[in-house]
């Protein structure tokens, strides 16, 4: 995996020398070079996530080089590091990216491991922008700590108020995983939305990632006759959750957060996902910030489409070239930077930051229609 | 409800028994632990995948999955097992270089196919449901529990009643002596090889069609349970092992339906706990497998 990841460096690099040359036109910055750290999980048990973060970074890598990401001039070198779902590897990682010079940090790819490795980042005065750290808690590890990630919180409320209005919803039952930050939250979020709503749940079930059998946690569920099934997982468990619900005869609405947006949840569930309403930050068929373009040449190129940790990371990558752009080259400068940025315009829609670092862009709610995601209306 | 969570437990105990019995076997007859058993289970679920999806009918690309994983267990014996044999390495040589081949086969199914989770094909296999009274049974689990149950009966009549079983307990008897009473030891041992690793590619096949999932780190989720079921059902026995899986999976399904699943993992190791304080050779006792 070292050579892998070597190689994206060295292709990336390489690819960086012609940009000085595609994209001459020189803002303040033009001519330097901006070392920008990434950590993703491209293998281990998170490998799906960080993956298509790395792809992300291999086509923006691209795209800066071709002039289709414009960083005035400079050159963004993205030095990507698969840190294999380990969190000790996460913190060996964030020690090397705090001292070899990097002026931004982005990742890591799941919360938990952001609440480890932030604060050594924080301690060496490293910007971090997390792309999909969702749970609670993430922007106030540090004063230079952003994400561009939509949180649980800010996606799932208007996704269950549109549900409940639609289906009429009196009862739910919850099933979420109880070891992970990210799933547990979202018990938390749906619930307080659910309550908000006068929604009774009926049931509460949990799981522990990686299990494969939910049968008897969806026997006790259809037990109760919920008219909503909320689903609080990522996508490997939320399709075998789906599938067995079905496989049970369990015919509640399913209800699901950002963990659920990904085409794979789809192509895995088959038909078990069709009707599915997901609370996400990322419309695959949104026409915004050269979106289009984008899935078109991800597809093309890694032959399957994005999914929103690879949108997520390529918005991060455009988020980075505009305070390049702008002039910021050191880890200080591209903290103000993001401080003051502008309205951005990214594959993920209009983005910038608030004050409490976290990201302000527009929730989308979708649901899985004919082996797609479409609005849900 | 009840009645159906008891289904849901013996589903679950089928694959984990299948699973189990080649772990064990393999103990009774070398003593020692093969920790590179979930590889090749992750290794044949990927095989039949792969055979599935280039146009081979399920039962035939199952097939000839289950006689790949053989055939890699028995590379597996004569890569990290038998050079340390020869050299009368002890057992915990023997356990480490197994993790080095888990590891290794691991990696080369990474590199094949991605740390990305796969389906079978749409439509390669039964989808049909039952409703048996209050009961809603899949087609697909019945068939695993009919392979398994069938697998596991051809597995006693084997060792039971063939020649080569009474090679395979006797050379889990006692190696040497096996060896002066004219038993080939590496032809007996190879072959205890294929059967595990058949079975364990079996057991892969099963769990990845019944959760239609298949990824490179499928074995972990079962490696530690194939463990524990083995230890409880005595070290080495077959029917000790079967009876183990059935009873970890009932009382795994039954916790989570009565508790939580949130508990599930520490009721089930209570469990299992308390069984070896009272059994401390577990519930089939020791060597169980020689007496077969």
């Amino acid at each position: 995996m070292r050579n892998r990841s070597g190689f994206i460096v060295a292709a990336a690099s390489f690819s960086l020398l012609s940009a000085s040359v595609a994209s001459a036109a020189g803002g303040p910055a033009a001519g330097k070079t901006v070392k920008v750290g990434v950590i993703a999980d491209v293998t281990g048990a998170a490998g799906v996530y960080g993956t298509s973060q790395k792809n992300a970074y291999v086509l923006a890598a691209d795209d800066l080089a071709a002039g289709r990401i414009d960083a005035g001039g400079a050159k963004i070198q993205f030095d990507v590091q698969d840190s294999a779902s380990d969190p000790a590897q996460v913190v060996t990682l964030t020690q090397r990216f705090s001292g070899d010079g990097s002026a931004l940090l982005i990742g890591p790819t799941l919360s938990s491991e952001a609440k480890k490795a932030d604060p050594i980042a924080v301690r060496a005065g490293l910007t971090i922008l997390a792309t999909s750290n969702t749970a609670q808690g993430i922007t106030t590890l540090g004063p230079c700590v952003f994400r561009n990630s939509l949180a649980e919180e800010q996606v799932v409320p208007e996704a269950v108020a549109r549900a409940v209005a639609r289906w009429k919803v009196k009862t739910a039952a919850v099933i979420y995983g109880d070891d992970d930050q990210f799933t547990k939250s979202d018990f938390d979020i749906f619930k307080a939305a659910l309550d908000a709503h006068g929604v009774t749940i009926v049931d509460v079930e949990t799981f522990r990632k990686k299990d494969v059998d939910f049968k008897s946690q969806l026997t006790k569920i259809a037990s109760k006759k919920p008219d909503l099934l909320v689903v609080g997982a990522f996508q490997e468990e939320a399709v075998k959750i789906v599938v067995q619900a079905k496989q049970l005869g369990l015919n509640a609405h399913a209800i699901g957060g950002n963990g659920l947006n990904s085409p794979k949840f789809i192509e895995l569930a088959g038909p078990a996902a069709e009707g599915v309403v997901v609370g996400a930050a990322y419309y695959p068929g949104n026409s915004y910030g050269g979106n289009r373009e984008f899935v078109a040449r991800y597809k093309q190129r890694f032959g399957s489409a994005p999914d929103q940790f690879a949108a997520q990371a390529y918005a991060a990558a455009q988020i980075t070239a505009r305070a390049v752009r702008d002039g910021a080259t050191t880890s200080e400068q591209i903290c103000t930077a993001f401080k003051r940025l502008p309205v951005v315009q990214t594959v993920l829609g209009p983005v910038a930051f608030e004050p409490s670092r976290d990201v302000r862009a527009a929730s989308a709610v979708l649901q899985v229609k004919g082996g797609g995601f479409a609005y849900f209306k | 409800m009840i009645l159906q969570q008891c289904a849901n437990g013996i589903f679950l105990g089928a694959v984990y028994a299948l699973f189990a019995i080649g772990y064990t076997l393999v103990f009774g007859v070398l003593d020692i632990l093969n920790l590179a058993h979930a590889a090749i289970f992750m290794a044949a679920a990927f095989a039949a995948l792969w055979l599935t999806a280039s146009g081979w009918p399920l039962p035939g690309a199952a097939l000839a999955a289950v006689v790949f994983a053989g055939l890699l267990g028995i590379g597996l014996d004569r890569v990290a097992f038998a050079p340390l044999r020869r050299r009368n390495a002890g057992t915990l040589a023997p356990l480490i270089s197994s993790i080095g081949a888990a590891i290794v086969i691991g990696g080369v199914f990474r590199g094949l196919f991605g740390p990305d989770e796969r389906r079978f094909p749409e439509g390669s296999f039964a989808a049909a449901q039952f409703h048996i009274g209050p009961l809603t049974v899949g087609a697909l689990d019945l068939i695993i529990l009919g392979v398994a149950l069938g697998l596991m009966l051809a597995l006693s009549y084997v060792m039971r009643a063939t020649p080569l079983g009474r090679d395979i307990r006797a050379v889990a008897e006692d190696r040497v002596a096996a060896a002066l009473l004219g038993i080939d030891l590496e032809r007996t041992i190879a072959l205890t090889f294929f059967i595990a690793s058949a079975l364990g590619g079996a057991a892969g096949i099963l769990i990845g069609l019944q959760y239609n999932s298949v990824s490179t780190d499928m074995g972990g989720r079962i490696e530690l349970k194939g463990l524990a079921i083995i230890i409880l059902g005595g070290m080495g026995s077959v029917t000790g092992a079967v009876v183990g899986a059935f009873v970890l999976a009932l009382v795994e399904t039954l916790t989570v339906a009565s508790i939580g699943a949130s508990y599930r993992d520490a009721v089930a190791f209570g469990v299992m706990f308390l069984l070896l304080v009272l059994r401390p050779s577990g519930l089939l006792g020791k060597r169980a497998l020689r007496a077969a």
